[in-house]
């Protein structure tokens, strides 16, 4: 599985990112619900300050895991052709995944959690 | 007829056909062929067409000058309503399903779909679920609260008629359709391609129906799921959506737009792969960018479901919230963007041909980016609130849908005609068809975008003069007009063809892919023989494939066993693993269509007997159809002379039955994840959100009835194991242990269930809690029912050491049930109890 041909990788980040997603979301829905931040705070916030940390860190193991589909298939790699067709689809999906979850996560600098 | 069959083997077609063809005269109902089912979609979705193209007509007749009373309030809601609903519905699922069905196993280099029966019952509750709908217009009671079947407005008290009823059961009924066609087309796509056909060399667009096919398995189980919940609130007086009993209206918006959403992108993959199948053929060379186009493919797949709150930016949501959504619908254009410069660079590097289909095409590049460009608008969410639900948004909707969707859908029509017919389509009539379809769409909707942005909204039956929308709406109705002019040009132009058409040569637009190398019209088994695939352009490698492929010169070309069989092969490479046998002609799916029918007639006019005895009814008839396969006579008997390498896929541990158990549990879960998602959210949302002081389930016959539960899959697994090594030791008895364990367990949370003091006419919290246990049940009966089939099947030899092929289909279903059980025993049970709230 951990392979980087394995096909799971066409998906495996975007399925990250579909978790990501739904944490961001649902989190902050939660939050917003239980214990909402006073609004004079901004986005100066501990659940701006989390969501953004959990934006790094699937961004940076999305980018980390992209480098590694593609240095695989390099055309010089090992694998065969067919091998190297899913890790170059897999390493692109990587990289615009992490491009996806830097965009949507940086709002997160700017605006207050619940407003 | 095209010349592939000759004298010399003209008599090997004929043995196949005596196998693969239908029956005659009404036996044609019990066809279970792709081809069949296929052209049965598209034929019926193009009816549902023009139905909702003439309440279109209507309405525009209506809004063409202000002040007009020619149809009333009721009847114009009632247009509107069922106008969206047949559209997307009735029209465009259905027929792009139809076109995958019909292609999808010829350009895979396969002569069927894996089930095929599942594509015939696919069909007749298309049929029947749209007919129901289609019904209620005729009997004016239809729905009239919008496509979208917002809450509170449909709920009993603002919509007391049947109206919604329609919706709600109809729906449900079509859904079953588009998701056991998704199961389908994803299973045949993975596990039934030509020798050799690996992931890469696969036709650009099985993969565009492959992120399809995903999509609708993800994206229809929302809506079936608050389809149920709303039809139990009105017929059953539960509380879901009402805020009184601790429900909240917005669960339904976003369990619909959950799905609303992804929709658009189900349209528009199919046609996108259309687009990118025609634009190398007419360029004369390989597409530019395939990987990317799969890249783009897959990330339209994902993203597309991340958006689905861009529809619900007025209701109240955190900015912060918004800006997710509104940064997610701005990136879905990325792989849009994408797909459009493959496009624009193949057509740049090629030769184009500019006939027939390639018009259609350049028509959908024009429009789709036009419409592509107002929904980045609209996904600003300042411009959003300004123009929510005007003029604008029905503009922005029809230029994705009709670019997106119905242009490509046309010249993929134009493109295929000859397979249909033989016949080439007239460039005459059908250039007239497309200025006039193009030239009346965009007079109708470009105005609309303006007679938006002037403040006009959606759904009103009427205007008063003087607003500045009076010449607008004038124009609009005039293009509405013209553009059915062009629709009917089209009509014109496929009826005559059949006639008058000129004969198609082979492979008349010297395409590259293999649905080229079948006859034309196209036969009932495909191929007579199934070729090894090599590159992705399989026809421009060999353009003699097509003889050597009706000489039967490749695999599988006997039909002395009288079995109709094509290739199973690795998911990943494509490589042959077994043979798979396939059903032939069926009365099931047509007895099982009519039966659910009979279902939801009963349940709309809440004759509950009738609806109780039309579910046993429906069930006995699905379990003969699970009867008649395997080792059974009607399927693939048992034979002295059958294929070892490889080996028939009944006789393995694997097949399309297995992938296709886990696919459908994928849309399962998927409907299970949704009740989740609703109790979570009623729970931390809904503005009256209360719970019982006493927590309403016991606890401990429920914790029993889970152990017991756990237990019965004990027998079933080592059974199972013993199997995959080769032996069946008591594997009856075992069969029975494990159905008798589970039908313990369905005994204990039956009891737990009648015992519980529920109230789910009166708090959403119990009514949530009710309709989780009944899934549950629902579940644990079936797992009992279905083993207990298994051990029958022992009995007569149909399941055993040389057949273990079905309790390893069954066995994910298990592990579906232990998972659902223990996951609602935390989530429903111990977490709220944890929390204090229950």
């Amino acid at each position: 599985m951990w392979s980087p041909f394995h096909p799971l990788h066409l998906v495996l980040g975007l399925i990250v990112w579909a978790a990501w997603f739904v944490a961001m979301y649902g989190g902050l829905s939660v939050v917003c619900s239980v214990a909402p931040p006073a609004p004079a705070l901004g986005a100066r916030t501990w659940i701006n300050a989390a969501l953004l940390a959990l934006t790094a860190v699937i961004t940076a193991l999305l980018l980390i895991q992209g480098w590694r589909c593609w240095r695989a298939s390099a055309p010089a790699g090992e694998g065969s052709p067919n091998q190297r067709f899913i890790g170059r689809v897999a390493a692109g999906a990587y990289l615009l995944t992490a491009v996806s979850t830097l965009m949507i996560g940086l709002p997160v600098i700017v605006l207050p959690p619940c407003l | 007829m095209t010349d592939h069959i000759n004298p010399r083997n003209e008599e090997l077609h004929q043995r196949f056909e005596a196998v693969w063809g239908k029956l005659p005269g009404w036996g044609t109902l019990a066809a279970v062929n792709h081809t069949t089912i296929g052209v049965r979609f598209m034929v019926t979705g193009m009816a549902f067409f023009l139905f909702g193209g003439l309440l279109a007509m209507l309405m525009r007749t209506q809004l063409a000058l202000p002040g007009q009373d020619i149809i009333g309030p009721e009847v114009y809601n009632q247009l509107f309503t069922m106008h969206g609903t047949v559209m997307m519905f009735l029209f465009a699922i259905p027929v792009l399903e139809g076109l995958a069905m019909y292609l999808v196993p010829k350009m895979l280099g396969s002569r069927d779909l894996v089930f095929p029966r599942i594509s015939s019952l696919g069909y007749y509750c298309y049929l029947f679920g749209g007919l129901i709908i289609v019904f209620s217009l005729a009997l004016g009671i239809a729905p009239s609260s919008g496509w979208f079947m917002y809450t509170p407005l449909t709920d009993a008290t603002y919509s007391p008629g049947r109206g919604p009823d329609f919706w709600l059961l109809g729906i449900t009924f079509v859904e079953i359709s588009a998701i056991s066609a998704g199961v389908e087309l994803v299973v045949s796509i993975l596990r039934s391609r030509a020798s050799g056909m690996s992931l890469g060399k696969m036709p650009i667009f099985c993969w565009y129906i492959l992120g399809m096919s995903l999509m609708i398995i993800f994206g229809f189980p929302p809506l079936v799921l608050a389809s149920i919940l709303l039809e139990l609130e009105r017929a059953a007086g539960m509380v879901f959506f009402s805020v009184a009993g601790g429900g909240d209206p917005l669960l339904w918006q976003h369990l619909f737009w959950m799905f609303g959403h992804p929709e658009v992108y189900i349209l528009f993959l199919p046609a996108a792969g259309i687009v990118s199948t025609l634009i190398p053929v007419f360029a004369g060379r390989p597409l530019v960018g395939y990987r990317w186009i799969v890249l783009s493919i897959i990330l339209m797949g994902f993203i597309s479901f991340g958006l689905w709150v861009h529809h619900m930016f007025t209701v109240g949501i955190p900015q912060l919230a918004q800006a997710f959504f509104s940064v997610a619908s701005m990136l879905v254009a990325v792989p849009t963007a994408i797909q459009l410069f493959a496009w624009l660079a193949t057509l740049w590097t090629g030769r184009v041909v500019y006939n027939l289909p390639m018009l259609w095409i350049f028509g959908f590049l024009v429009v789709f980016v036009c419409g592509g460009l107002t929904g980045v608008m609209l996904a600003l969410v300042p411009f959003n609130w300004q123009v929510h639900d005007t003029h604008f948004v029905v503009a922005h909707m029809h230029y994705v849908l009709v670019g997106g969707m119905l242009f490509p859908l046309i010249a993929g029509f134009y493109y295929w005609l000859p397979h249909f017919s033989g016949r080439m389509p007239s460039e005459r009539f059908g250039r007239w068809g497309f200025w006039l379809t193009f030239g009346g769409f965009n007079l109708t909707f470009l105005l609309m975008h303006l007679t938006g942005l002037l403040g006009m909204p959606r759904r009103i039956y009427t205007y008063e003069a003087g607003l500045g929308w009076d010449w607008l709406n004038l124009l609009s109705s005039v293009g509405g007009f013209v553009m059915a002019m062009g629709v009917a040009m089209l009509i014109v132009d496929f009826a005559l063809h059949f006639r008058f058409g000129r004969r198609a040569g082979e492979n008349p637009w010297h395409a590259d892919t293999l649905e080229w190398a079948t006859t034309m019209p196209a036969s009932s088994y495909n191929f007579v023989s199934l070729p090894d695939i090599r590159s992705r352009h399989p026809l421009w490698d060999d353009p003699q494939l097509p003889h050597s492929i009706a000489a039967g010169e490749h695999g599988l070309a006997d039909i002395d066993h009288i079995r109709r069989e094509t290739w199973g092969t690795d998911a990943v490479t494509g490589e042959v693993r077994e043979i798979l046998h396939l059903p032939s002609n069926s009365w099931l799916p047509l007895q099982a269509a009519l039966l659910i029918a009979l279902l939801c007639i009963s349940l709309l006019l809440r004759i509950y007997p009738l609806a109780l005895f039309a579910t046993i009814a429906a069930l006995l008839i699905l379990l003969r159809w699970s009867w008649h396969n395997g080792a059974h006579p009607r399927a693939a008997p048992v034979t002295g002379n059958e294929p070892a390498a490889p080996s028939l896929h009944s006789r393995t541990c694997d097949g399309p039955g297995l992938w296709g158990m886990v696919v459908t549990l994928m849309a399962n879960g998927t409907l299970y994840a949704s009740l989740l998602f609703g109790w979570f959210y009623l729970w931390t949302a809904a503005p009256q959100w209360s719970v019982p002081e006493e927590g309403p389930i016991a606890l401990w016959p429920l914790l029993a009835s889970g152990l017991l539960l756990s237990t019965a899959a004990l027998p079933y697994r080592s059974a199972l194991a013993e199997l995959r090594m080769g032996g069946d030791r008591r594997l009856q008895s075992r069969l029975w242990t494990a159905a008798g364990l589970g039908l313990g367990h369905v005994a204990l949370l039956l009891w737990v269930l009648l015992g519980a003091s529920l109230a789910p006419q009166t708090l959403a919290h119990d009514a949530v809690l009710c309709v989780m246990l009944i899934y549950l049940l629902l579940h644990s009966g079936l797992a009992v029912i279905l083993t207990a089939l298994q051990a029958l099947r022992v009995r007569c030899g149909y399941v055993g050491r040389k057949l273990p092929y079905e309790p390893v289909v069954l066995w994910p279903f298990w592990l579906y049930t232990l998972g659902v059980f223990w996951l609602g025993f935390v989530a429903f049970i111990l977490l709220p109890m944890a929390w204090g709230d229950a």
